[in-house]
């Protein structure tokens, strides 16, 4: 179980983070909705390590403080973050990205059986694991992202935004094999600009709105409410 | 004559090339612009000849003491005199501009100590000098071994970095601190890895080149200028580059002091490096960056 509490981050004066507190447990999918600026990326950069949070943030993962930790420690903790953007190694093959994944001492004794898995769940990778990723579509660089984040066998995975810029067809594979994933016990925290989509395969989900959290509940429970719709499944739903 | 300046350069870059690799491997891993990496090379070359003179230890055997030694002195100085550089710079300007600097002070405490010690005289030892009959020409057999071991130093960096998980994980910092963090590479361990195995090359490099050429505690400069140019050259932070960079600058230099004059070579390397930025400023291997 991932537990976030209290946590809050300052850019200079401006307030990105206010008290947001939020839980993931394993085997679920969590989305977090919200407007751009609304402080989702800066809360997953803040839990993974990459930003400094408030004095008195906490966050713990089956009773380890991971707050205040580099990220290499927060990985090696079980917690892994595909970042926007995606953050692969262009000039590293496929095979040479994930290799990297499992570079966590966690996740070298088990490393082979955890990449016939990601192959598995994505049999493109298998085909084209010379490539330099650089040369890849976005959808198969997102893969490769994915894929190597698994590598490092963790108990949670964050997710910034997997859906940007991909075609509507690559994005429902995308979101099939988070699902996937999901049944194989992963905890899966999403920040998703595709409401519609991520609501559908989500258990639970909160809105964040201004660095606060304004709204949760089950995904059909956030799929029924009036203000969800109207913010975020209306017109401003991308796909 | 072809021949000649061909075979010639080729063994002259084996060793510029080590130096090369060392400050790629400095900049673009540690991303530290290690300006007095000339000034290690010239500590390993005046190494090498105190081994060579005064403990009868040849300059071959010497490697296996001057670059583990250049290993842990570089990895000192990226803990203790770099790290808090690179901690307190928001950005990777701000770490050049603060590294640029850090080295250039350390360039002029290296190369005292150096004077201080050896003076200004020029220096040389006679090692494996005997001459050596290849296809008509006679190369000196101490160019030939120096050229061997860099070239058998350099296949085993590139093995290392292509084929083992730390080598990799090294590219990986190079190509993107950020993402390395996220699987768990420790990146300011791995920086200082990277910059120490650059000062070992580095010193590798000096203590072959010192085997054939006449050195002095005040020429630094002259090989971080050179280390600077290959770099540039060759594409930041490729290994290949900077080899193919440090066998052209070779090339270029050999050829103007056999065909016009030895006293141009500098101007020729000048010269070589106006046309690169000029036509390809990204580098031979580099890719322009968006």
């Amino acid at each position: 179980m991932l537990e976030i509490r209290d946590i809050a981050v300052h850019y200079g004066r401006h307030q990105a983070l206010d008290k947001v507190a939020l839980d993931v447990a394993k085997g679920e999918i969590v989305v977090i909705l919200g407007a751009n600026g609304a402080g989702k990326s800066t809360l997953l950069k803040t839990v993974a390590g990459l930003q400094a949070a408030v004095h008195g943030s906490t966050v713990t993962l089956d009773d380890h403080r991971l707050d205040g930790l580099p990220p290499h420690k927060v990985v090696e903790a079980g917690l892994a973050l595909v970042p926007e953007g995606r953050g692969v190694f262009g000039e590293l093959t496929v095979a040479e990205n994930l290799a990297m994944g499992a570079y966590a001492q966690r996740a070298r004794g088990d490393e082979a059986r955890r990449l016939a898995q990601v192959l598995a769940l994505f049999p493109k990778l298998a085909e084209r694991r010379g490539q330099m990723v650089r040369t890849m579509s976005g959808g198969e660089q997102q893969m490769v992202a994915i894929g190597r984040a698994l590598m490092s066998a963790p108990d949670i995975l964050m997710l910034d935004e997997p859906s940007l810029g991909l075609s509507p067809l690559v994005c429902g594979e995308l979101f099939d094999a988070l699902e996937k994933v999901r049944d194989t016990g992963v905890g899966i925290l999403l920040v998703e600009q595709n409401a519609r989509r991520s609501l559908e395969m989500a258990d639970r989900g909160y809105l964040l709105e201004n660095g606060r959290i304004v709204g949760q509940g089950t995904a059909a429970a956030l799929r029924d409410d009036e203000n969800v719709r109207r913010a975020y499944l209306g017109a401003a739903s991308a796909h | 004559m072809l021949f000649l300046i061909l075979f010639t350069s080729l063994l002259l870059g084996g060793a510029y090339a080590l130096m090369a690799m060392g400050l790629t491997l400095q900049y673009g891993v540690a991303r530290i612009m290690n300006l007095s990496i000339g000034e290690t090379l010239v500590g390993a070359a005046f190494a090498a000849f105190w081994l060579q003179t005064q403990a009868q230890v040849g300059p071959l055997w010497g490697l296996l003491v001057i670059t583990p030694a250049a290993f842990v002195l570089n990895w000192l100085i990226y803990r203790h005199l770099l790290t808090p550089l690179v901690r307190r710079a928001k950005n990777r300007g701000m770490l050049e501009v603060d590294s640029i600097l850090a080295t250039f002070g350390l360039l002029f405490i290296l190369q005292g100590v150096m004077l201080a010690l050896f003076g200004g005289n020029y220096y040389s030892y006679s090692y494996f000098s005997e001459p050596v009959e290849l296809f008509g020409h006679t190369f000196a057999l101490n160019r030939i071994v120096a050229f061997a071991v860099a070239a058998a130093v350099a296949l085993a960096l590139y093995l290392g970095l292509n084929r083992t998980r730390t080598g990799t994980a090294v590219r990986a910092v190079s190509v993107d601190p950020v993402a390395a963090g996220l699987v768990a590479i420790d990146v300011a361990r791995t920086s200082a890895l990277a910059f120490a195995i650059g000062g070992a090359l580095t010193a590798c490099g000096g203590a072959l080149l010192s085997m054939f050429l006449t050195f002095n505690a005040s020429m630094g400069v002259v090989f971080t200028t050179k280390a600077l140019i290959i770099v540039i050259m060759g594409g930041v932070g490729d290994p290949r580059g900077a080899v193919i960079a440090a066998l052209l600058l070779a090339l270029a230099e050999t050829t103007v002091a056999t065909l016009v004059d030895p006293g141009l070579t500098l101007a020729a390397t000048y010269g070589l490096f106006v046309l690169i930025l000029l036509f390809r400023p990204q580098g031979i291997m580099g890719r322009r960056t968006a």
